[in-house]
C-alpha cells in the first residue's frame, strides 16, 4: 500500500455517487431518503456489536481471572499478618495474670541488660567448626579453619559460649531472613497485610519490643536494617551502610569496625543497651569469588580477629551473639533452600558463665550441620527473655536449652518456666489466627498442651514426684511448640497442587478458546458475538449452578464460591467452544500461513519455552530486543521484495529505523543481581542510587522538542496533519510534555537541592503540575477524543488550479460551467490518526509517570510503534490480518517494561512515582499510577492494537448504489471483526507467556532460583495480563467506537 | 495503492497498475563441471569446519588475536575455492555452469536478452578475451581479477555492513569492538566472496540477495547459511553454564561456519537447488527460520 503522495484524493462531484458528502450539498445537511436511515441502520448496527464485542472480551477477563486465581491460590501461600503487639504487662495465659511488676524483666527475670548481637552475613555453619571429612577422599579446601574462634571457646568454657547450627527458612535472602530472626515467625512469598509501599515490619517484634522498653539501640553495617525498623534505631551512633555493591568486599566491615570498637569501650557503655553489627564481607566475599577463593579465608580470618577483639572489649552483664542469617551456595549465592544455603551458625557467649548442657553428649558442639540445629526462630524467645523482654506475638520459635539450663545444666524449672511461657504466647497466637482465618484449633497440639499444663500443675503441687514432671513438661511444651512450628509450616509453605492444575487447565482451555477465536475463524466475528455470549453464558449458569449444589451437598471440599468460579469458567468455555464449532463452514485450521504467521508463532513459541530457563528468564530483556531486531531485518528484506517502489523504500526506511531506535532504546538499563558482572545500570545516576543524573534531565526536554514532530511526521506522511491533529499534537501534546519536563527539572533541583526554596514548597509547585499534565492527558484529552472530528480538511477549488487533479475526463458540457474538485486531505489514513489521538494521552500520562530515562524509552516506544505501523501498512499486513503486528507489539510493550527502568523483580517497583501527582496515599489513585508506571509501555502497546488493521485502511462505506440490497455488508462490522481480531491476538500473546510462566514456576516450585527469578516472573505476567485486559476492553476497544462514529459522520456508513 | 482508490474507483486509469515487468533473475549459480572442482567444492566446508575445530581452543583462549591471524587463511581459502569452483562473474561460465545438464537449453536463449552484467563497463577487451581466451594467462586473469575485486569489496563494504548488523542484534557496542568488528569480517568473508565474485555488482541481483529471493544454488545457500548460523549461534550466550567459549563472538562465528558448510552443502541437494524462499504465499518452515 502505497502511502506517500496518496493523502489527497481527487475527484470530480460528478465523478460518481461515492462522494461524500461534499460542499454542493451544503455541509451538514442529511441525504435524503432511505440512505439516511440506512445510515442511522448500519451506525446503530455497529454501535451494538461493539458492546458485544465488549462482552467477549469481558468474558476472556473472567477466564484468565479464574485461571490466575486458581494457580496463585496453590501457588502463592500467604499468611496473615497480625497487628498485635505483646506487652510488658500482660503474661500471655489465659488468667492474664499481671507481670512481676520488678525491674528484673518482663515476663521473666532477665540475664542480662545489654546485647552485641553480631551478625556476619552468610555464616555458614562448616565455616566455623573443624574441618572433618564426610567421605575419605573429601579435602579441607579454603574457607574451612578459617574463624576457630567461635569452637574454641564453645569447647573450652562450654559455661561461657555454645555454637550451634541455625538453620534458615528460605527465602535466603538477607531481608526476609531479619524478618525471621527479629519477628519469630515464618516467611511466604506475599505477607498479606504488609503496607502499600515499604518495607517496614509491621508485626511484633524484638527490636520493636525493645524500643518500647526505652533501650537505646545501635545498628552498624547493611542498611536492610534501616528499611526494615525506620525510627528504631539510635540517630547519632547508628551507621548503616549500602548493601548493594557486592564487588565491595571491604567498606562495610571496616565502616562498622570503625565505630562498634569505640562504643565497646569502658566510657561509652552507658551509651547503649544492644548494638546490631552487620557485617557483609564473607556475604560479598561469596558472590563475587565463592566460597572456595584466598579472599574468603582472609576474610573469615578477619571476622575471627574481629570477634576475639569483641571479647576482650565486652564486661559481664552483656551477652554477644554472632550469628549467620543464611549459608550459600557452593558458587556463593543463596536465596534458595539447598542444604548449604539455610546452614548459618550460632555462638552465644557471655563472660557470666551461666549456658549449660544438660547432657554429656551436647557438651561439644555438633561436627555437621544435620545434628542438633535450632531454627532461625528460636533465636527470637531466647534473646527476648535472656533481655528480660516479652516475647513478640507472632513468634513461632523455642528458646534455646543451652541458653537456659544454667551453668550445670539441670536447672529445670528455669528451662519448663520459659517453655511455658514461650508455649503459653504460641497458643495465644495461634487462638488470635484462627479468629482471623476462621479456622479450628488443631486436635493433636492440644492435647499436647493440656498434658503439658497438667504436668506442670503435678509439679507445682506435688514435691516428691517434682524433677520427673518439670522435666516430662519441659518435653511436653517443647513438643508442642514443634508441632505447631510444623503445623504453620505446612500451612504457610506447602503447595496446594490441585488448585495449581485447575489454573493452568483454565489458562490453556482460554488460549485454545483465543487460537480457535482469533486465529481459527474466517467469518465476521462480531456476528458470532450474541450466540457466542448466549451459549458462554448458559454454559457459566449451569457450571455455577452445579458447584453451588455439589459443594452445598458437601461432596467436595472446596468452598461454594471457588467452585462455583471454576465449573462456571469451564461450563463457559464448553458452551463457547459448541458454539464455535457448531458450523464447520466458519472454520479454518489455525494455523498461520506464510512467513509472518510462522514468524509470529515462533517468536511467542520460544520465548515461552525460553522461561524454563532461570538463563533465558534473567535475560529477557536481551532477548526481546534480539527478536525485535530479528523482525526488522525480517521486515526490511520483505519490503525490499515489494514491486512498488514507494512501498520498498519507505518499507525498508522504516524497518532500518524501527531496528535502530531498538537498539538506541536498548541503552537504558536498569541490572537485576543475576545478570551482574555483565550488564551495567544507565537507568539512574549510579547503580547505587535511584535517582536521575542531572545529564538526565535534559532528556524530558529533548522529548518535548523532538516527539510531537515526529508524530507530525507521520500524520504529514498521509497527508493527514489536518483539523484536529495541529492543536492536538503541535500544540496539547507539547504543551504536556513541557509541563513534563519541568516537573522532572523540579524533581531534580529537589534531590540535588539546587534551589532556595523550601521542600514544601517545591513539592506542591510539583504535584500541581503533575496534575496538570494528567488533566490534559486524561480530562481534556478524553473529552477531546469523544467529539473530535477526523484529520481530514476539505477543499474546494476550480480543476485548473489543482495541479493534482487528474487528466480531465472529456464530459460535454465541460466548457460551460468551470470544473469543481473537491479535494480531501488526510484522506488516506482516516481510522488510524483519529484512533491514535487515543494512543498520545496516555503516551503523555505514561511519560509523565516514568523517571527521565523511562520518558526517552517512552518517546522511542512510540516512534517505533509509528514506525511498526508504517511497515505493516508497505508490506501489506494491515488488511490481510496477519497475527505479526499485535504480537511484535507485544514483543515491544514487554521490551520497553525493561527500558524503563522495571525488571521482573519485585525490588524494581518504583513505588515512588504514586507520589508524583499526590502528596500522599489515596485510593484506588495510588496503586493505578504506580500501574501506568509499572506497566506504561506494555499499555501503549496495548493501545495501538487496533491500529494494526486501523492504519491507512481504506474508507469503506455501504454500497449505496444498491439501496438496501445487502444487509450483511455493513463495513464497519468488518472493521470492528478485523479489531477484534488483532486485539484477540494480542492477548493470546501475553496469555501464552502468561501461561508459560505460570507452568514453569508451578513446575520448578522446588528449584533454587524458585523466589528470585520465577515466582517474581509469574507475578509479573499475571499481573500483566489482568491489567492488559482490561485496558483492550475499556480503552483500546472500547475507542475504536468513537473514532469510527466520527469517521462515519463524516463520510457516511 | 493509492489510498484515494475508492473514490476514484471508477476512474480506471488512476488505480496503480501492475509494477514494471520483472526482470527474468539471474539463474542459480553451480559448481564448475570440473572434476578438481567438484570435488574441492565439497573439501571446502570441511576444510573450513576443521580449521574452526583446530584453532576453537586457541579462540576462546585469546579471541583477537586468533580471529586476527586466522582471517588471512580464511581469505586465502575462500578465494581458492570461488577460483577453483565457481565461475567468475560476467563470464559465459556463469551462465553455463549455472545450467549444465538439462537447463543447459533454457538458459540459451536468455542469455542475449539479458546479458550478465559487464563487471567493469570502462574495460570493454576484458568480456572478448573471455570469449576467445584459451590462452592460460587470459584464464587466469579472468579469475584473478574477480576474486581480488570481491575480496577488496568484502572487506570494505559487506565487514562494516555486518558489524552493524552484529551491533544492531545487540553485540556491545561501547566494549568489545576488536571482536565485533573480527567476527564481522570472518562472516563477511564466509558469505560475500563468493557471492561478489560470482554476481559482481549487478544491481539487480544484489535487490534479490537483500531481499533473501535469490534461488538457492551453492553460492547462495552458503551465504545465507552463514547468517543463520550467526542468529542460531547467539542462544547460548546467556546460558549459566560459565564456560569460556560463551563470551561474545565464539559462538556465533563458530555458528557461522557450520551454517556455511551446511548451507553450501544442503543447497547443492536437488530437493532444494533452484527454489527461492517464498514470503507471503503458503509456504512454510523453511521461510520461517530465515532470519538475520
Amino acid at each position: 500500500m502505497a502511502s506517500a503522495g496518496s493523502g489527497g484524493g481527487s475527484v470530480p462531484p460528478s465523478g460518481g455517487s461515492r462522494n461524500p458528502r461534499g460542499p454542493d450539498q451544503s455541509g451538514k445537511t442529511k441525504a435524503p431518503g432511505f440512505q439516511d436511515a440506512k445510515a442511522l441502520e448500519l451506525e446503530g448496527e455497529f454501535k451494538t456489536r461493539h458492546i458485544g464485542v465488549l462482552g467477549v472480551l469481558a468474558w476472556v477477563l473472567f477466564l484468565h481471572a479464574a485461571g490466575i486465581y486458581f494457580f496463585t491460590k496453590g501457588f502463592l501461600l500467604t499468611r496473615m499478618v497480625l497487628e498485635d503487639k505483646s506487652s510488658c504487662e500482660v503474661l500471655p495465659f489465659d488468667d492474664g495474670v499481671a507481670a512481676m511488676p520488678t525491674g528484673k524483666g518482663c515476663w521473666h527475670e532477665k540475664s542480662f541488660d545489654k546485647a552485641v548481637v553480631i551478625i556476619i552475613d552468610a555464616l555458614r555453619y562448616d565455616f566455623t567448626v573443624p574441618f572433618v571429612p564426610w567421605t575419605e577422599s573429601e579435602e579441607a579446601t579454603l574457607f574451612h579453619d578459617n574463624i576457630p574462634v567461635l569452637y574454641e571457646t564453645a569447647v573450652n568454657n562450654p559455661a561461657n559460649a555454645f555454637l550451634l547450627p541455625f538453620i534458615a527458612d528460605p527465602p535466603t535472602t538477607t531481608l526476609q531472613r531479619l524478618k525471621g530472626l527479629t519477628t519469630g515467625t515464618l516467611p511466604t512469598f506475599i505477607d498479606a497485610g504488609s503496607n502499600f509501599a515499604g518495607t517496614a515490619i509491621d508485626e511484633d517484634n524484638l527490636v520493636a519490643q525493645l524500643h518500647k522498653a526505652g533501650k537505646t539501640l545501635v545498628q552498624l553495617g547493611d542498611d536492610t536494617w534501616q528499611a526494615l525498623f525506620p525510627g528504631y534505631f539510635h540517630e547519632n551512633l547508628t551507621h548503616p551502610f549500602d548493601s548493594f555493591n557486592v564487588w565491595d568486599l571491604h567498606t562495610v566491615d571496616n565502616g562498622v569496625n570503625e565505630y562498634l570498637f569505640p562504643l565497646l569501650q569502658p566510657e561509652n557503655r552507658s551509651k547503649w543497651d544492644v548494638i546490631f553489627g552487620h557485617y557483609l564481607g564473607v556475604d560479598h566475599a561469596g558472590h563475587r569469588y565463592g566460597p572456595n577463593h584466598a579472599a574468603m579465608a582472609a576474610k573469615l580470618q578477619q571476622m575471627d580477629k574481629v570477634i576475639r577483639d569483641i571479647i576482650a572489649a565486652l564486661d559481664d552483664d552483656t551477652l554477644l551473639v554472632v550469628m549467620g542469617d543464611h549459608g550459600m551456595d557452593i558458587k556463593g549465592d543463596h536465596g534458595g533452600e539447598s542444604d548449604d544455603e539455610v546452614e548459618a551458625a550460632l555462638w552465644m557467649y557471655s563472660k557470666r558463665g551461666i549456658f549449660g548442657r544438660t547432657s554429656k553428649d551436647t557438651l561439644l558442639p555438633p561436627k555437621h550441620a544435620r545434628e542438633r540445629p535450632v531454627p532461625q526462630i528460636d533465636l527470637v524467645p531466647t534473646l527476648s527473655l535472656l533481655l528480660g523482654m516479652p516475647i513478640p506475638f507472632n513468634n513461632l520459635g523455642s528458646p534455646i536449652e543451652e541458653a537456659f539450663a544454667g551453668a550445670s545444666g539441670n536447672d529445670w524449672s528455669n528451662l519448663v518456666a520459659v517453655n511455658r511461657l514461650t508455649s503459653a504466647q504460641i497458643k495465644r497466637y495461634q487462638r488470635e489466627y484462627a479468629k482471623v482465618r476462621g479456622a479450628g484449633d488443631d486436635e493433636e497440639s492440644f492435647a499436647l498442651w493440656s498434658a503439658a499444663d497438667q504436668e506442670f500443675k503435678t509439679a507445682s503441687k506435688s514435691f516428691k514426684s517434682r524433677s520427673t514432671a518439670v522435666r516430662a513438661s519441659y518435653d511436653l511444651y517443647r513438643k508442642y511448640q514443634r508441632q505447631t512450628l510444623d503445623i504453620c509450616r505446612g500451612l504457610w509453605a506447602r503447595f496446594d497442587v490441585p488448585s495449581m492444575i485447575e489454573g493452568v487447565a483454565l489458562l490453556l482451555s482460554g488460549i485454545l478458546l483465543l487460537v480457535l477465536y482469533a486465529r481459527g475463524m474466517n467469518v465476521d466475528r462480531t456476528e458470532l458475538t450474541p450466540q457466542l455470549l448466549s451459549f458462554a453464558g448458559i454454559g457459566a449458569g449451569s457450571g455455577a449452578a452445579a458447584g453451588a449444589s455439589l459443594a452445598l451437598t458437601g461432596v467436595t471440599e472446596m468452598t461454594l464460591i471457588d467452585l462455583s468460579v471454576l465449573l462456571a469458567a469451564a461450563g463457559s468455555m464448553i458452551g463457547a467452544f459448541f458454539s464455535m464449532l457448531k458450523k464447520s463452514a466458519n472454520l479454518s485450521v489455525p494455523l498461520p500461513n506464510g512467513m509472518w504467521g510462522w514468524l509470529a508463532v515462533f517468536f511467542t513459541v520460544s520465548q515461552s519455552i525460553g522461561f524454563a530457563s532461570n538463563s533465558y528468564t534473567i535475560w529477557e530483556d536481551e532477548i526481546l530486543h534480539f527478536f525485535l531486531t530479528t523482525f526488522g531485518v525480517c521486515a526490511g528484506i520483505s519490503s525490499m521484495r515489494q514491486k512498488q517502489t514507494t512501498d520498498r523504500v519507505l518499507g525498508v526506511y522504516h524497518s532500518v529505523l524501527f531496528v535502530i531506535l531498538g537498539r538506541v532504546a536498548s541503552f537504558s538499563r536498569l541490572c537485576r543481581e543475576e545478570q551482574m558482572p555483565f550488564c551495567r545500570s544507565t537507568y539512574y545516576a549510579s547503580s547505587t542510587s535511584s535517582i536521575s543524573a542531572p545529564w538526565q534531565l535534559a532528556i524530558p526536554f529533548l522529548v518535548t522538542l523532538f516527539l510531537p514532530s515526529v508524530v507530525r511526521s507521520f500524520y504529514v506522511g498521509s497527508k493527514s496533519y489536518e483539523g484536529a491533529a495541529t492543536l492536538w499534537i503541535g500544540f496539547a501534546f507539547r504543551l504536556g510534555l513541557f509541563i513534563t519536563s519541568l516537573f522532572w527539572m523540579l524533581e531534580g533541583a529537589d534531590d540535588g537541592e539546587w534551589l532556595p526554596l523550601r521542600k514544601e514548597t517545591l513539592k506542591s509547585v510539583r504535584t500541581f503540575l503533575a496534575q496538570l499534565v494528567l488533566a490534559l492527558a486524561f480530562g481534556a484529552g478524553t473529552g477531546a477524543y469523544f467529539y473530535s472530528k477526523p484529520c481530514v480538511s476539505v477543499s474546494v477549488s476550480t480543476a485548473q488550479e489543482d495541479p493534482n487533479a487528474p487528466p480531465a475526463p472529456i464530459i460535454a458540457g465541460q466548457q460551460q460551467q468551470p470544473r469543481k474538485t473537491v479535494t480531501i486531505l488526510g484522506f488516506g489514513n482516516l481510522y488510524g490518526t483519529r484512533f491514535f489521538f487515543l494512543v498520545i494521552n496516555f503516551a503523555l500520562a505514561i511519560i509523565l509517570m516514568q523517571k527521565p530515562m523511562g520518558q526517552g524509552a517512552i518517546a522511542l516506544l512510540l516512534w517505533q510503534i509509528l514506525s511498526l505501523l508504517e511497515i505493516l501498512d508497505t508490506n501489506a499486513l494491515t488488511l490481510s490480518n496477519s497475527s505479526i503486528g499485535p504480537v511484535v507489539l507485544g514483543l515491544l510493550g514487554s521490551f520497553y517494561f525493561f527500558k524503563t527502568g522495571h525488571q521482573a523483580v519485585l525490588s524494581t517497583i518504583q513505588w515512588e512515582t504514586a507520589f508524583i501527582p499526590l502528596s500522599t496515599i489515596k485510593y484506588p489513585w495510588s496503586p493505578l499510577l504506580v500501574v501506568l508506571n509499572t506497566f506504561g509501555a506494555q499499555i501503549l502497546a496495548a493501545l495501538a492494537v487496533p491500529l494494526t488493521v486501523l492504519w491507512k485502511r481504506p474508507l469503506q462505506t455501504h454500497d449505496r448504489t444498491t439501496p438496501g440490497s445487502n444487509k450483511l455488508a455493513n463495513p464497519s462490522t468488518k472493521l470492528l471483526s478485523d479489531v477484534i481480531q488483532a486485539v484477540c491476538t494480542h492477548i493470546l500473546y501475553l496469555a501464552t507467556i502468561n501461561l508459560a510462566t505460570t507452568m514453569w514456576a508451578g513446575h520448578l516450585r522446588r528449584h533454587l532460583m524458585l523466589y528470585r527469578i520465577f515466582s517474581p516472573r509469574f507475578m509479573m505476567g499475571a499481573t500483566l495480563l489482568g491489567v492488559i485486559d482490561v485496558v483492550l476492553m475499556v480503552f483500546a476497544v472500547a475507542g475504536v467506537r468513537w473514532s469510527t462514529t466520527s469517521v462515519g459522520e463524516i463520510f457516511g456508513w | 495503492m493509492a489510498s484515494a482508490t475508492p473514490l476514484s474507483a471508477v476512474n480506471p486509469p488512476s488505480s496503480p497498475s501492475q509494477a514494471p515487468a520483472e526482470k527474468p533473475s539471474a539463474p542459480p549459480v553451480n559448481i564448475l563441471p570440473s572434476q578438481l572442482a567438484k570435488v574441492y567444492s565439497y573439501v571446502h566446508p570441511v576444510l573450513l569446519l576443521t580449521l574452526c575445530a583446530a584453532r576453537f581452543q586457541a579462540l576462546v583462549q585469546d579471541t583477537v588475536q586468533e580471529l586476527l591471524r586466522d582471517l588471512p587463511w580464511l581469505a586465502l581459502l575462500q578465494i581458492s575455492y570461488v577460483v577453483l569452483c565457481l565461475p567468475p562473474a560476467g563470464s559465459t561460465q556463469a551462465i553455463e555452469a549455472g545450467s549444465d545438464g538439462e537447463e543447459k537449453k533454457k538458459a540459451a536463449p536468455r542469455s542475449p536478452s539479458s546479458p550478465a552484467v559487464a563487471l567493469r563497463p570502462g574495460k570493454p577487451g576484458y568480456r572478448r578475451k573471455q570469449h576467445t581466451g584459451k590462452h592460460d594467462w587470459s584464464g587466469a586473469w579472468a579469475k584473478l581479477m574477480p576474486a581480488f575485486l570481491s575480496l577488496t569489496l568484502t572487506s570494505l563494504l559487506a565487514t562494516p555492513i555486518l558489524a552493524v548488523l552484529l551491533v544492531l542484534f545487540g553485540a556491545p557496542l561501547t566494549t568489545h569492538n576488536p571482536e565485533t568488528v573480527l567476527c564481522a569480517a570472518h562472516m563477511a568473508l564466509l558469505s560475500a566472496t563468493a557471492l561478489v565474485y560470482v554476481h559482481g555488482v549487478d544491481g539487480y541481483v544484489w535487490k534479490e540477495v537483500w531481499g533473501i529471493a535469490r534461488p538457492v544454488d551453492p553460492v547462495w545457500g552458503s551465504a545465507l547459511g552463514t547468517g543463520l548460523g550467526a542468529w542460531f549461534g547467539a542462544i547460548p550466550i546467556p546460558l549459566d553454564w560459565d564456560r569460556p567459549w560463551q563470551a561474545f563472538p565464539i559462538t556465533i562465528l563458530v555458528g557461522a561456519y557450520i551454517g556455511y558448510a551446511l548451507g553450501s552443502l544442503i543447497s547443492r541437494t536437488p530437493l532444494l537447488y533452484g527454489k527461492r524462499i517464498q514470503f507471503v504465499p503458503t509456504e512454510t518452515e523453511e521461510t520461517e527460520k530465515k532470519t538475520n
